[in-house]
């Protein structure tokens, strides 16, 4: 579903060209579940926010769905982060005086499906367990409720797939693991779902583990060792 | 659709933000209540004109005794103007058709009873209610055999009635025009105030004869009003009468003229003079709220896309194109002015009343200015909000996002 074509990204910073992403392939395919490990500063977010369509790379050809993005203009990329991407963020980025019904609406005002935005909503939030939660604002919900809201927008449109960035990262463990047990039903529902960090940790709650150092991938491979199972 | 939905997203930033979107209206709030105050005024005042010109007659000529007269100045009247000039004019000019000789006295006493008030005393010929277009509502208007006659009968306006006889019906009752008995005989339909400010109900008429003879002691005039067969022909007939009065007159070719011909539009000029300065003055005012206004809002505007760059990112992130973006704040920038613009109006609207009773301007509410100090509400929304919204449109948003 998702193939990078030895992609490069390159930024302009002080007269210095800096190479952040170099020559790098990938595929993903269909019902995956990958995390992209790297230290911080190596890229990773800089290759989370191409395959978000959120930037375009400097050289190669990125795939999705079969469709050449890189060709794409601003409003072709809104489209694809609109219908086929859902996007889960460190600090989870909800609209502070919007309880949690309307920020998880948010992707649906700007697509043109005609549904009931609000049972939408409701059927969402009940999906990760935040049946009780729909009316509340933001600062009435812990950190770990709060990330439930924004993967319950980044699934509202019903995406291809979800992106998370460093998803536990501003969570406590316990919140942390909430987040991605829900992150493996999704995995078991079939959704496809890619999540960067730099926890091992997290990164071993994905099927496949691909490393990265220095702008390229420094290993790609199936998860040898399952972290310790999530436990209620 | 998504237009509307993007629209309801900015209307709950203005209510998330009261305050600030107060501060933000209150520039538009002035400058749209100083202009409905003017464009009321003016227009108002505008109509008020036309329709006296109308009642005035558009084919009509007033020529007032004395040089560089304005209706409504007091001036000492020289004796020339006569009974005869008029008559010469309605024989000699053909496209006179009608001619209405008059004398004018502001502030007579009239008394009846015990009860006794001031009017502006007429006496004019028997045609006077036909070619003033002002027929009596009860009772009947003298005719020339009274005139001839000099007969002692007066026909009144509402406002005499009212301080003399208050509900009773003053037809036949005697009333006394400084120390001369008069039979009431009628009285006149309402005309309300003049543009000059004179209560047109407070005129009490009487022969123009009776008058002469028997009040003001005079055989000169104050006025004649004439009427013209063609309308169109009005400045040629303005120059046959000003040439047939300075012969009647022997006046010399140097010497000004002792009379003044005012015509409709000379009315209308003078009437819309009157209140140029004071509109010139408020159309600057509000001008300048309106631009105050704008910068206001621009900036806040600016202020409120920095700090909502997270928004913004969040937006584009679930699929905003840069168009919806544009839109969200543009909508809010137009929402802000157009209900400080509403906002305006009201005020205005209560500022009129105030200024038209201070001013004794007519106070008409017309749909025209308000549309106008919307447009402009609207229009200081656009202006104001565009290069705010761009930016935020124009957010990267992956930097917006950090």
């Amino acid at each position: 579903m998702i193939n990078l074509q030895k992609v490069s990204k390159t930024f302009q910073k002080e007269n210095m060209e800096v190479k952040v992403l170099q020559d790098v392939s990938l595929d993903v395919g269909d019902g995956e579940f990958v995390s992209i490990m790297a230290p911080s500063g190596m890229g990773k977010s800089t290759l989370l926010n191409i395959l978000g369509c959120l930037d375009k790379p400097t050289s190669g050809e990125y795939l999705f769905d079969g469709v050449p993005v890189h060709a794409m203009d601003d409003d072709d990329l809104s489209r694809i982060r609109n219908e086929k991407i859902g996007f889960v963020f460190q600090s989870f980025h909800l609209l502070p005086r919007m309880t949690a019904w309307e920020n998880v609406i948010l992707p649906l005002i700007y697509s043109d499906v005609d549904v009931d935005m609000k049972e939408r909503a409701f059927s969402v939030l009940t999906s990760v367990g935040l049946a009780d939660r729909v009316d509340h604002l933001p600062r009435e919900l812990s950190g770990g409720q709060q990330q439930r809201v924004a993967i319950a927008r980044a699934l509202v449109n019903s995406p291809r797939i979800i992106l998370a960035d460093e998803p536990t990262g501003n969570l406590d463990s316990a919140s942390g693991r909430e987040v991605m047990r829900v992150f493996r039903e999704l995995h078991a529902a079939g959704t496809t779902l890619i999540v960067v960090t730099h926890d091992r940790d997290v990164a071993e709650q994905a099927d496949r583990i691909i490393e990265m150092k220095d702008g390229r991938i420094s290993s790609d491979g199936p998860t040898k060792v399952r972290a310790v199972e999530v436990s209620k | 659709m998504r237009v509307l939905r993007a629209s309801k997203q900015a209307l709950s930033a203005m209510v998330e933000n009261k305050a600030r979107t107060f501060l933000m209206m209150l520039g538009v709030i002035i400058g749209v209540a100083t202009l409905t105050v003017i464009a009321s005024s003016v227009i108002g005042a505008r109509s008020d004109v036309m329709s006296k010109v109308q009642k005035f007659g558009l084919d009509q000529i007033m020529i007032m005794a004395g040089s560089g007269r304005k209706p409504g100045v007091p001036q000492p009247v020289p004796t020339t103007l006569r009974i005869e000039d008029a008559q010469a004019m309605v024989s000699e000019i053909s496209n006179v058709k009608d001619a209405v000789p008059q004398i004018n006295r502001r502030d007579f006493p009239v008394k009846f009873g015990n009860k006794s008030t001031y009017g502006v005393l007429v006496a004019a010929d028997a045609n006077w209610s036909d070619v003033w277009n002002t027929p009596p509502e009860r009772g009947r208007f003298f005719s020339r055999e009274d005139n001839a006659r000099l007969a002692r009968v007066a026909v009144i306006g509402r406002t005499i009635v009212k301080d003399l006889f208050e509900s009773d019906d003053p037809v036949g009752k005697q009333i006394l025009l400084g120390n001369n008995p008069f039979e009431v005989m009628g009285v006149l339909e309402p005309r309300g105030t003049a543009a000059s400010g004179v209560d047109m109900d407070s005129r009490i008429l009487i022969p123009l004869l009776t008058g002469q003879k028997r009040v003001f002691n005079q055989d000169y005039l104050f006025m004649i009003k004439i009427v013209l067969h063609d309308a169109s022909k009005m400045s040629q007939t303005v120059e046959d009468v000003r040439a047939l009065l300075r012969e009647r007159h022997n006046l010399q070719p140097a010497v000004e003229d002792d009379f003044t011909i005012v015509t409709p539009t000379q009315v209308m000029n003078l009437a819309s003079k009157v209140s140029s300065t004071f509109s010139l003055f408020l159309i600057l005012v509000s001008a300048i709220s309106l631009v105050v206004g704008a910068v206001v809002i621009a900036n806040i505007m600016f202020i409120a896309v920095n700090e909502r760059r997270s928004e913004v990112g969040i937006r584009r992130a679930v699929g905003a194109r840069k168009r919806d973006i544009l839109i969200q704040f543009l909508f809010e920038a137009v929402s802000v002015a157009v209900i400080g613009g509403i906002a305006g109006v009201l005020l205005g609207l209560v500022g009129l009343k105030a200024v038209a009773g201070f001013m004794k301007v007519p106070a008409v509410i017309m749909w025209q200015p308000l549309v106008l100090a919307l447009t402009c509400a609207v229009m200081v929304g656009l202006l104001a909000g565009i290069q705010p919204a761009r930016r935020a449109a124009n957010l990267n948003p992956i930097d917006a996002l950090k």
